[in-house]
């Protein structure tokens, strides 16, 4: 367990490319992560460092828990999620922006009444209206959020808007952004303590290469 | 209703044999050590007021703690700390003992974590704190005591030491509001470097506020060997940190005198949510454990906020996580199986003869089967290596 390999979780899905291709930039040998087939667990050939595949909300626990020493996951998982890890540099990918939406022409802010907001990430929404110190009812949506208020079960929605083509094709617009999110490089906090020269060597050769 | 009679809650475990041997074995060590260096022990209840944990400087989030009521419906808490009520202690029943006073603990505390996180509500922790006294000796005093602690548990730890004041120090001659305080501790303590740069990047800081903005950025950056506090002084100027610097240089100095140097270093980021640290704060690492095994701080209001006028210093470890970390090394250390055991049809006899083993040092079971040959398929299955059986009075002897 002392002689464990260096361990990078990487998340799974829209950020993993561009994480497999910042690893090729800083000279992995990354066909594994390439041709990964159905395994976890990838070894980076010639490195003392192996990448494990996970989801963006896991990616986050295993970091937290020490059990990866780094973590590529995206601004969105980690303001939803929360932890205690280090958040040390933004990669500039993956660049989308969390916003408030409604149906074309309403007006989210009019009325007295209490809103109803859908969202998957009720913790950003409820972070968002609290600061705003609005009060409102928070649903929580596994699926396309964008049904929610078309049904009539919310007043907005709360959610990962890229280019707005999907709000559009449904009839809905942004109504206000709540917070840009882009890739961003985490670490446990034990390990860049106890692997310091290992860790700050990796973490200089990304940042090097993200332009 | 759904019946929960089978479960333990989320966050709490039964801890089994090799397990218990090993948290035993770990407080054992401290608690030990905690003594022969003139430490008193002190055993808190586990219910305390709410109120003892609420206010500017008792600053426990309240989500945090398991609540309750008492038969007057006033509201308490499972201890979700020990220090606070230590502090209550030292200010109470011990407000006439004569300062310093060094005090140890190993007691368990309680917190409600984030569902499904993996993380344990159940903490139990060995820790001492030094009341009073000259601060500089006494942080020295409590950073030897840490690294002891550390090095009892393993050989592979580090320490790590940063001091609160210096933040403070900055924050208090920056004047910003107190939202903006709260979140840059807590971007620094997390090492949210993107955030800070982006808050206090130098087109948004006003060129007479710019060396806080630099400070800022700087101390989550400022960790590694001793070295980094002479690199720290190109972003603290002042007296105040002159002397802070200074005074973190020579508690490494004289701490590099006792432990191996290269298990010391300097995190200037280090910062804690607690608002009771004051000065010197510091943390203890082992391998194989993702979290800090020990941590602690100097405290010089916390006591002041019970009534009593005095600076105080402690740590505690964490240790059921250091004692799973050398259950994972080492298992086998601390597997224990009985050497012996005896059956008679004469239970008088059988026990007299168990005496007799356990006196001669053996570990001897007395078997409470009816049969001999029951008691040699129990050996079997439990690994006993040694069976005596006492039949019509004669003892016969055999391996299994």
């Amino acid at each position: 367990m002392e002689n464990r390999k260096l361990r990078i979780a990487l998340t799974k899905g829209r950020i993993e490319e561009k994480a497999v291709s910042l690893l090729e930039k800083i000279g992995y040998d990354v066909t594994n992560l390439r041709e990964k087939g159905r395994r976890l667990i990838l070894a980076v050939p010639n490195e003392d460092i192996e990448v494990v595949l996970a989801k963006a909300a896991d990616v986050i626990t295993y970091v937290e828990h020490g059990v990866c020493d780094l973590g590529i996951v995206g601004k969105d998982t980690i303001m939803e999620h929360g932890g205690k890890f280090y958040e040390i540099a933004d990669l500039h990918f993956g660049k989308c922006r969390f916003a408030l939406a409604v149906k074309k022409g309403a007006d989210f802010f009019a009325g007295y009444g209490v809103k109803t907001v859908a969202t998957k990430y009720p913790a950003v929404t409820r972070n968002y209206f609290e600061k705003k110190g609005i009060d409102v009812d928070i649903v929580k949506i596994e699926g396309s959020v964008e049904l929610a208020p078309l049904v009539g079960l919310a007043d907005g929605i709360v959610d990962i808007v890229e280019t707005g083509t999907t709000l559009k094709e449904n009839g809905l617009e942004v109504c206000e952004d709540v917070a840009p999110v882009s890739a961003r490089l985490i670490v446990n906090t034990v390990s860049i303590k106890l692997k310091q020269e290992r860790i700050q060597e990796i973490v200089k050769l990304i940042e090097e290469n993200l332009q | 209703m759904k019946n929960n009679d089978l479960l333990t809650p989320e966050g709490t475990r039964d801890l089994l044999f090799e397990e218990c041997a090993a948290k035993r074995e770990i407080s054992e060590r401290l608690t030990g050590l905690f003594e022969k260096s003139g430490y008193s022990e002190v055993i808190t209840p586990g219910l305390e007021f709410f109120d003892v944990f609420n206010g500017y400087v008792r600053d426990f989030p309240q989500e945090m703690m398991y609540k309750l009521v008492d038969g007057k419906n006033r509201l308490m808490v499972l201890r979700p700390d020990s220090t606070m009520p230590i502090a209550r202690l030292a200010a109470t029943r011990l407000k006439d003992e004569k300062l310093p006073l060094k005090l140890f603990y190993n007691q368990n505390i309680y917190m409600v974590n984030p569902k499904d996180s993996g993380r344990d509500d159940e903490i139990s922790q060995c820790g001492i704190e030094i009341l009073g006294g000259d601060g500089g000796a006494a942080d020295f005093e409590a950073l030897v005591l840490a690294a002891k602690s550390l090095a009892a548990c393993d050989e592979d730890y580090r320490i790590e030491i940063g001091d609160m004041g210096i933040f403070t120090e900055l924050l208090a001659e920056y004047e910003c509001s107190v939202e903006l305080a709260v979140n840059t501790r807590g971007w620094i303590e997390t090492k949210n470097l993107p955030k800070l740069d982006e808050v206090y990047a130098v087109e948004n800081i006003p060129e007479t506020d710019r060396i806080y903005a630099e400070a800022f950025k700087a101390l989550p950056r400022l960790f590694g060997g001793i070295e980094v506090l002479e690199k720290a002084k190109k972003y603290l100027h002042g007296e105040f940190y002159d002397m802070k610097l200074a005074r973190l240089e020579k508690l490494c100095r004289d701490l590099s005198e006792v432990i191996p140097k290269e298990k010391i270093r300097v995190d200037l980021g280090l910062l804690s949510r607690k608002n009771y640290y004051t000065g010197i704060i510091f943390r203890g690492y082992v391998e194989g454990y993702g979290q800090p095994a020990l941590s602690g701080g100097r405290y010089d209001r916390l006591l002041g906020d019970f009534g009593r006028d005095a600076g105080a210093v402690g740590f505690a470890v964490n240790v059921e996580a250091v004692a799973r970390v050398l259950l994972q090394k080492d298992g086998e250390v601390f597997k224990k199986s009985p050497d012996v055991i005896v059956w008679s049809d004469v239970p008088v006899l059988a026990l007299k003869r168990c005496a007799e083993l356990i006196a001669s040092g053996y570990c001897t079971v007395n078997s409470v089967l009816a049969s001999a040959e029951e008691t040699r398929e129990y050996a079997k299955a439990h690994k006993i290596p040694h069976i005596e059986i006492i039949n019509g009075g004669k003892i016969t002897s055999e391996d299994i």
